[in-house]
């Protein structure tokens, strides 16, 4: 494999399982991307507030080894209805599409996420986010810029829907490798319990992102996450996803667990 | 034709009222109309928080916040016939088992939030400012003078927000005259009784625990807890909202801005639930009446404009009339009532002024915090000396909490008196002075001090009490003064304000 397939596979990646990042207060029932699955939500965090989110993924990709990989992400709401994010994504042992499995520090992200308004009668929620990937991962090559639309409604009385969708630009990606990757991405959220518990919330996603590489197929990527207040300004979640179909690198299964706190 | 008849009742209503308030000229302001989400975080400190140290408070506090949203959700969704029955019995059943940790109200009311966005602005930002407010008290991280100082920023904090509520006093008359006012009361009183209950603890909480020593926080939130749960919660018989300077008149002496704004936003809960309950009202009627409702109480509406003390409105225009009691910078003014004169169901008409034993002048301004209160049977009263609290709560019925100033500003004495009266404290090693006299001078000779050496000093620098003997607490609480020779009843415009009122309406 070249290490430009490798570079855009790993920005692929960076798409496909961090997928921009976390939005909205630390609540469970707040959708924060990566947190655990990759659909989010079209709230900001607040103004004035930071946030610290962490993930674990333990990867079982086709014909490779278990894989470790960690996605951390600081948040700071800078201004009304605005954040900032910077997120770095070490990982070590097997990923999909990748024959190495040295540690890798993988790519750094500096985003920024603004919502547009909130939902009300007549308009869903509207957010866009905006992300500069640098490529100090092992085998990244050229800076990327990630896209992404978000729309979140109402779709019962206490589910939400939220459609995501992205489009990844790396202009210096290599040949045999596309330059702009696009994803989509469909969400369900309902707090669980109303109305005797209210602190968890189940998301349950379906996904499909393009490859990186010419000629390959997009893959389908189903998941289901829950969310769980621990404390007043902190949540733990669980997710599960599968890259069920396509042409691309595919992992199994992926098991995430994080762990979100705001001060 | 019924339709056509209360639209009429409520344009009579209205004219009779003087409701002018409205837009301003040239219209609400932006964030009035905003479909923002504009989320603002709270203010930093290490005291965040402190409320979960005590926790069957902060249940109770989670309870009410989920009380709150399930109310408006089914108001909004169409179920407002089983308010009274379904909605009642489940919220009952929520307060009964509070959840452990805050809820989000916007997620357990999304169709309310949805149709009346900036009203939950309003509504959270406040409540924020509530929650921080008890944490600083409950902190055990700040002295007492650091609590002082940062409620006095967290005030400055909250009101950087264009949806902040006035800090000034209203005239809750004004208020509660709008022509659909009752309503929510009327039609479904049990959840409104449920509604002045979640205000009450709101209420009553600041005195149980300002400048309270941490020590006795959870015993005097036992009492009041017990009290929320078995009565306060069933009450159905308030002619009003309770105030905050009538369950926390310490707090509401030494803090106005912000007991006024607590009081301002419990008045904007009845605005909006009289609103949501009047069912002449179009949707669209509805939501210019909540947007006004906001309008009126907002800080943005009075900018510049202060707290009047004195007997006549600076302005003729009810909505800018900012008097506050005699006495009681945090309070405004009440139906039927006077400058001078107060008016609660369990006691009458009071001056706030006065010691509401004896009716000799209460301490004020920098002197303030040497009234002790005596809360019992839901209320909590000023009285100027030991002796007064200790009789006032053996003349009232139930369990009763008293807060004796010592010599120490930071040294509050807490007495609790049970059912059959009997005392007892947590600070055995107190002593009283209670030389009884004329109560024209009771703030002198009936004292507690923290102990032998405060109470010698206080003898050594009052020669008039050079033979005083100290009382130990056993010895002081089997004591019973004589009836105040100063005690004079006051008495009122008429014998109940509220006499009337629906009939008014």
């Amino acid at each position: 494999m070249t290490r430009a397939r490798k570079s855009a596979i790993t920005l692929g990646l960076a798409l496909a399982v961090a997928a921009a990042g976390p939005v909205g207060a630390v609540d469970h029932n707040n959708l924060d991307s990566g947190r655990p699955l990759k659909v989010e939500d079209a709230e900001s965090i607040a103004f004035g507030e930071q946030a610290l989110e962490v993930g674990l993924g333990l990867g079982l990709p086709r014909r490779r080894p278990l894989g470790l990989g960690l996605h951390a992400e600081y948040l700071n709401g800078l201004a009304l209805n605005t954040h900032l994010s910077v997120g770095f994504e070490p990982r070590v042992g097997g990923r999909a599409g990748e024959s190495d499995t040295r540690a890798d520090f993988g790519d750094v992200s500096l985003g920024v996420f603004h919502n547009f308004n909130r939902e009300t009668e007549k308009r869903p929620a509207l957010a866009a986010r905006a992300d500069v990937v640098f490529p100090t991962g092992r085998h990244a090559r050229g800076v990327g810029v990630r896209l992404r639309g978000i729309v979140s409604r109402h779709a019962d009385q206490y589910g939400r829907l939220h459609l995501n969708a992205d489009l990844f630009a790396n202009p210096g990606a290599a040949r045999g490798e596309r330059q702009f990757v696009p994803g989509l991405t469909l969400g369900y959220s309902r707090p669980l319990g109303y109305p005797r518990h209210f602190d968890s919330t189940v998301v349950v996603e379906a996904s499909v992102a393009g490859a990186s590489a010419r000629g390959a197929g997009p893959t389908a990527t189903l998941g289901i996450g829950y969310r769980r207040q621990v404390t007043p300004r902190s949540v733990l979640d669980v997710g599960l996803q599968s890259d069920v179909a396509g042409g691309g690198p595919r992992d199994r299964l992926r098991l995430i667990f994080g762990y979100s706190t705001a001060f | 034709m019924r339709a056509l008849l209360c639209l009429g009742l409520l344009l009579v209503g209205a004219a009779a009222t003087g409701v002018a308030a409205g837009p301003p000229a040239g219209g609400y302001p932006a964030w009035l109309e905003n479909d923002r989400a504009d989320k603002r975080f709270y203010r930093r400190g290490a005291y965040n928080f402190a409320v979960y140290g005590l926790k069957p408070l902060a249940r109770d506090l989670n309870g009410v916040a989920v009380g709150h949203a399930l109310a408006y959700e089914d108001l909004v969704t169409g179920k407002a016939a089983g308010l009274e029955t379904r909605t009642y019995a489940r919220i009952r059943a929520i307060l009964a088992n509070p959840p452990a940790l805050m809820p989000d109200e916007a997620a357990l009311s999304p169709t309310f939030g949805r149709r009346y966005g900036v009203l939950e602005q309003v509504f959270d930002w406040t409540h924020v400012l509530h929650a921080q407010t008890m944490d600083v008290l409950l902190s055990r991280k700040l002295s007492q003078a650091e609590k002082d100082r940062e409620m006095v920023r967290l005030w400055e904090f909250y009101q950087r927000a264009p949806y902040a509520v006035t800090g000034l006093p209203l005239s809750m008359a004004y208020l509660d005259a709008q022509p659909y006012s009752g309503a929510f009361r009327r039609k479904y009183p049990k959840v409104n009784g449920l509604f002045w209950g979640y205000h009450w603890l709101q209420g009553t909480m600041y005195d149980a625990f300002y400048r309270v020593p941490p020590a006795e926080h959870a015993a005097g939130y036992a009492l009041v807890g017990r009290r929320y749960h078995d009565v306060e919660l069933h009450r159905t018989d308030r002619p009003f909202m309770p105030m905050a300077a009538e369950t926390s008149p310490r707090f509401a002496q030494r803090f106005p801005e912000i007991a006024n704004a607590f009081d301002n936003l419990h008045m904007l809960h009845d605005l909006v639930n009289d609103i949501l309950a009047t069912e002449t009202f179009t949707e669209a009627r509805r939501q210019e009446e909540i947007r006004r409702a906001i309008w009126l109480v907002s800080a943005a509406a009075h900018r510049g404009e202060q707290p009047v003390d004195a007997a006549e409105p600076a302005s003729a225009d009810p909505w800018h009339d900012h008097r506050h009691f005699a006495g009681m910078p945090g309070m405004g003014m009440m139906t039927g009532m006077t400058r001078d004169l107060m008016w609660m169901p369990e006691m009458g008409w009071m001056h706030m002024g006065d010691c509401h034993h004896c009716t000799m002048p209460l301490w004020e301004g920098k002197d303030a915090w040497r009234n002790p209160t005596v809360s019992a049977e839901g209320w909590s009263m000023r009285v100027r000396c030991a002796l007064c609290a200790r009789d006032m709560a053996a003349e009232t019925k139930g369990s009763a909490i008293l807060r004796l100033p010592t010599e120490d500003p930071d040294q509050l004495l807490i007495v609790y008196s049970d059912e059959q009266g009997n005392l007892r404290s947590s600070s055995p090693g107190a002593l009283f002075l209670e030389e009884e006299a004329s109560h024209a001078g009771c703030e002198h000779w009936s004292r507690a001090f923290t102990g032998r050496p405060a109470f010698d000093a206080f003898v050594a620098a009052n020669p008039a009490f050079k033979t005083a003997r100290p009382l130990t607490f056993t010895e002081w609480a089997e004591r019973a003064g004589e009836k105040p020779d100063t005690y004079t009843k006051p008495v009122g415009p008429s014998a109940n304000p509220y006499a009337g009122a629906e009939g008014r309406r």
